[in-house]
């Protein structure tokens, strides 16, 4: 039946609960129990690829990838593609879940978030929200070459909005936190404070002014310097991007194109939201450094980049029944020895900025843009009036040369992250950052 | 499916659902993605599911599964996630009672029986395309076909079938000598209708004539927002506000704002779920409220905002049809239809002295929602000068607000375009502040 060189296939079964307050009324229960596979086939140098969704018969979704393989390399014969061999995963290091969510009760959960929702609704807010997810997966691999691996994992997490509004202007602030971990993320992250913390941002935000535009030296704290690290760094560093022409990073391996100042690692071992212990075509999770003091040491991999450019595969993922492609998993800028005041100091002016609203890049020609939650201007090594609508944009290799302090402060943020159509959670930190120079747009 | 979605509703309702109704979809896709100027490989998808939502004593549950055989257990779930609720007061009916009008345009025969070998010639010709340009790469693409089916059934008696299919190309093109630049362009259609060469031509071109770029300096200019721009810009920043769930929980800019003059005169926004073949065209919405056409701007005037049948019962109106949901495992919310922006055009480029044409704009979605505030980074961009496209611009950061920008249009192209499910021309602002 199978003509072709390679086959697998990956069996994804789960539930998940979300509930969502608005104004700390219930505005959505749901759940939502799914299964589904999506198994790929590699004849010469084409894939088919299929992806089936409840109950399916797997030998026939893999004999119709096999077909799709084999019709696309008669029609559109190309180059042999290799994939690299692989040890069989081991999974000896899943998180442990301290408080099973599935053992507590729908109502309970609901009476929970509803009380931690209560501390976003200050005096000025004018709507708040609350958001609780949780999802337990089972993940089973197989491939034609006899690698087997399966794994449960369970993710928790809940985020807090809050809007303020003063004649008719709107400011919004956001805490969030998930994570690979139990209901014990609620006591873990101190839910109480950091929705009281949404609120007091839109708060402050409304009376902040707007900012100047313009090129200056620039303080980025931990989150919007991880968001820096993740989407103008790390998507670069995807071999796939790579290998397809769009990467700035092509061709630099071991070239210095950072301040020495900078390492930059993408670790899915780390027990953190992006964790995974085998990758989504079952090559074993593993630490990649991509800048070591500034030199470009690693791209991020799958089985086939690794093959073809030299490297470690672990870092191929896919949402659902999705084919993997090449993503990052928990990446950060690694801690160095600045405090926060000494950069203040440094900086003498320029402007402060915290948080993002998203962002950005265009790996190709190394420019980005994301918007900042907020920040502040620093005048004479102070930091004065706070600012709003602000983002930061330039050129990637610009802005890793003027790294001129690295903090001591490593935080990391959850999230998810798209690419190819595809949602994977993720995590991205950093220390706090002093940057010579970069342009800074106000409204 | 009916008799499946009958078993769900008899479910629900014995285990004590005052109100049930159940979504089917099922949907059917070939797609290749192309990587390096070759198509990396085929794919083939199905997927299905059903969620069922309940309403008991006025609280509603939700519960969703693609494992068909487990529509009882989901009726369960459901019944469960709706009995940790309160009653909600502004909680109406499920929709009944509706007629519904013909659409065309949206299904196709050619495009559900195309053959693999007709899937893989369209997408070889949009790489052909590209390559009609010298020193060009794609670097990435796709071409998908897709085929689906709806069916909604509720406990009020509605009941209503559709199916559409879709067509879709997208490249990403780069320079590979000279200057590094880069350019997309993508078409989708309901029907059998695009000419997959000219998608690959024009990324190809644009991403050349985007080379050897000047740098400019901060000013106050005329900017024309291509289509791709312009609705990008409008989807993050103006339709979050039309949303009456925004606007009834107060994160809109337009609150109180219907009959006010909003927008420059000669402007009007048409939310059209009966558009001839358009992306978001159907009979019904996707909680079987009948599809029509809502005027949001006419000339100017804010005229309604956009319902489904929740938020519309909390106001005592009636749902614009705009109830929408991403998939069957997600409940309704407000989504806009097609959303057709109406400006008498003209040759606007030959119409403009000086200023700035920009195609395409990263980061609309870091824009606030509420507020309309913006700041992104232009791509694309070009100068103006005495009526013709100048030279191209390095690198360019335009910021504003919707809101006031609406005020200030004062013209529009002649290339009205589908852009997903916005149908606009090219867009003229004066007056806009750039950071070069």
């Amino acid at each position: 039946m199978h003509s072709v060189d390679f086959f697998d296939a990956r069996i994804v079964e789960g539930t998940t609960t979300s509930i969502v307050l608005d104004n700390g009324k219930i505005e959505q229960v749901a759940v939502n129990y799914t299964k589904g596979a999506g198994v790929r086939a590699l004849c010469g140098g084409s894939w088919g690829f299929t992806s089936a969704d409840g109950d399916f018969d797997i030998d026939k979704a893999i004999a119709s990838a096999s077909e799709l393989a084999v019709s696309m390399n008669d029609k559109s014969p190309k180059e042999n593609a290799k994939l690299k061999e692989i040890d069989n995963p081991s999974v000896t290091d899943l998180p442990k879940v301290k408080i099973d969510p599935q053992d507590i009760s729908l109502e309970e959960k609901v009476r929970h978030l509803q009380e931690i929702g209560s501390y976003a609704q200050k005096d000025g807010i004018s709507s708040s929200s609350a958001v609780y997810s949780e999802s337990a997966v089972k993940v089973t691999y197989i491939d034609s070459n006899g690698t087997k691996g399966e794994y449960d994992l369970i993710r928790t997490g809940f985020a807090i909005s809050a809007v303020a509004s003063e004649n008719g202007v709107y400011q919004a602030g956001r805490e969030s936190r998930f994570g690979v971990t139990g209901y014990e993320i609620f006591d873990q992250s101190n839910a109480e404070e950091l929705a009281e913390n949404a609120a007091n941002t839109a708060l402050e935000l409304l009376s902040a002014k707007p900012a100047k535009g313009g090129s200056m030296p620039v303080i980025l704290d931990p989150e919007l310097a991880g968001v820096f690290a993740h989407e103008a760094v790390g998507h670069a560093s995807e071999a796939d991007l790579v290998l397809e022409g769009s990467s700035i990073l092509e061709n630099r391996i071991g070239q210095q194109i950072a301040s020495p100042l900078v390492t930059i690692i993408d670790d899915p071992t780390m027990h953190a939201y992006g964790y995974y212990p085998f990758d989504d075509e079952g090559s074993q999770a593993r630490k990649t450094t991509i800048i070591e003091n500034g030199v470009l040491d690693s791209y991020l991999h799958s089985r086939e980049t690794a093959e073809k450019l030299g490297g470690v595969p672990g870092h191929s993922r896919s949402q659902g029944n999705s084919k993997p492609v090449v993503r990052m998993s928990n990446t950060y800028i690694d801690s160095g020895n600045s405090k926060f005041e000494e950069m203040l100091e440094e900086i003498r002016d320029g402007i402060y900025l915290i948080g993002s609203r998203g962002g950005q890049v265009n790996t190709g020609e190394g420019v980005f843009q994301f918007n900042a939650e907020k920040g502040y201007l620093v005048e004479n090594g102070e930091l004065t009036g706070l600012i709003r609508d602000v983002s930061l944009s330039g050129k990637t290799l610009e802005i890793l040369n003027n790294v001129k302090m690295v903090g001591n402060d490593l935080s990391m943020n959850s999230g998810r992250c798209g690419k190819s159509g595809q949602l994977v959670p993720v995590t991205d930190g950093s220390p706090h950052l002093l940057i010579s120079e970069a342009l800074v747009g106000g409204a | 499916m009916y008799e499946l979605a009958q078993k769900g509703l008899k479910a629900a309702l014995s285990m004590g659902a005052d109100e049930a109704e159940i979504f089917i979809g099922e949907g059917h896709g070939t797609s290749f993605d192309i990587r390096k100027n070759e198509i990396e490989g085929a794919k083939e998808s199905t997927s299905q599911g059903l969620g069922i939502r309940v309403v008991i004593n006025g609280a509603v549950g939700f519960a969703s599964t693609n494992i068909m055989s487990r529509i009882e257990d989901t009726a369960k779930n459901a019944v469960s996630s709706a009995k940790v609720r309160e009653s909600d007061p502004d909680w109406k009916a499920l929709p009944s009672d509706e007629k519904y009008p013909n659409v065309s345009g949206i299904f196709d025969t050619e495009l559900k029986n195309m053959e693999l070998d007709d899937c893989i010639k369209k997408a070889i010709d949009m790489i052909d395309g590209a390559k009609t340009v010298s020193n060009i790469t794609v670097t990435s693409g796709n071409f998908s076909r897709g085929f689906g089916k709806s069916l909604i059934l509720n406990s009020n008696g509605i009941e209503i079938e559709e199916m559409g299919t879709t067509v879709s190309g997208f490249v990403d093109t780069i320079t590979n000598k000279g200057e590094t630049s880069t350019a997309y362009d993508f078409e989708i259609s309901r029907n059998n209708d695009i000419d997959f060469e000219i998608i690959g031509k024009n990324a190809a071109e644009l991403a050349r004539r985007s080379q050897d770029a000047i740098s400019i300096d901060p000013h106050k200019t005329n900017v024309i927002l291509h289509p791709f721009a312009f609705s990008d810009l409008l989807d993050s920043t103006f339709v979050p506000s039309i949303d009456a769930d925004n606007v009834q929980k107060g994160r809109s800019n337009l609150i109180n704002k219907l009959g006010e003059q909003i927008a420059a005169e000669n402007i009007s926004i048409i939310d059209d779920g009966l558009l001839d073949g358009g992306i978001e065209t159907g009979r019904s919405d996707d909680e079987g409220v009948a599809s029509q056409r809502t005027n949001v701007i006419e000339n100017g005037v804010f005229s309604s905002y956009l319902y489904d049948s929740y938020t519309a019962g909390k106001d005592n109106v009636k749902s614009t049809g705009n109830g929408s949901r991403s998939s069957y495992f997600s409940t309704p919310s407000v989504g806009t239809r097609n959303f057709i922006v109406d400006v008498p055009g003209s040759d606007i480029i030959e119409d403009t002295e000086e200023g700035i044409f920009i195609n395409t704009v990263i980061g609309a979605h870091t824009a606030n929602g509420i507020s309309g505030d913006f700041s992104v980074e232009a791509r694309n961009a070009f100068t103006i000068k005495d009526g013709m496209i100048d030279k191209p611009i390095k690198s360019l950061m335009i910021s504003g607000n919707m809101f006031d920008m609406l005020k200030k249009i004062d013209g529009a192209g002649n290339d009205l375009r589908k852009v997903g499910s916005t149908v606009t021309p090219s867009i003229r602002i004066p007056d806009m502040s750039i950071v070069g």
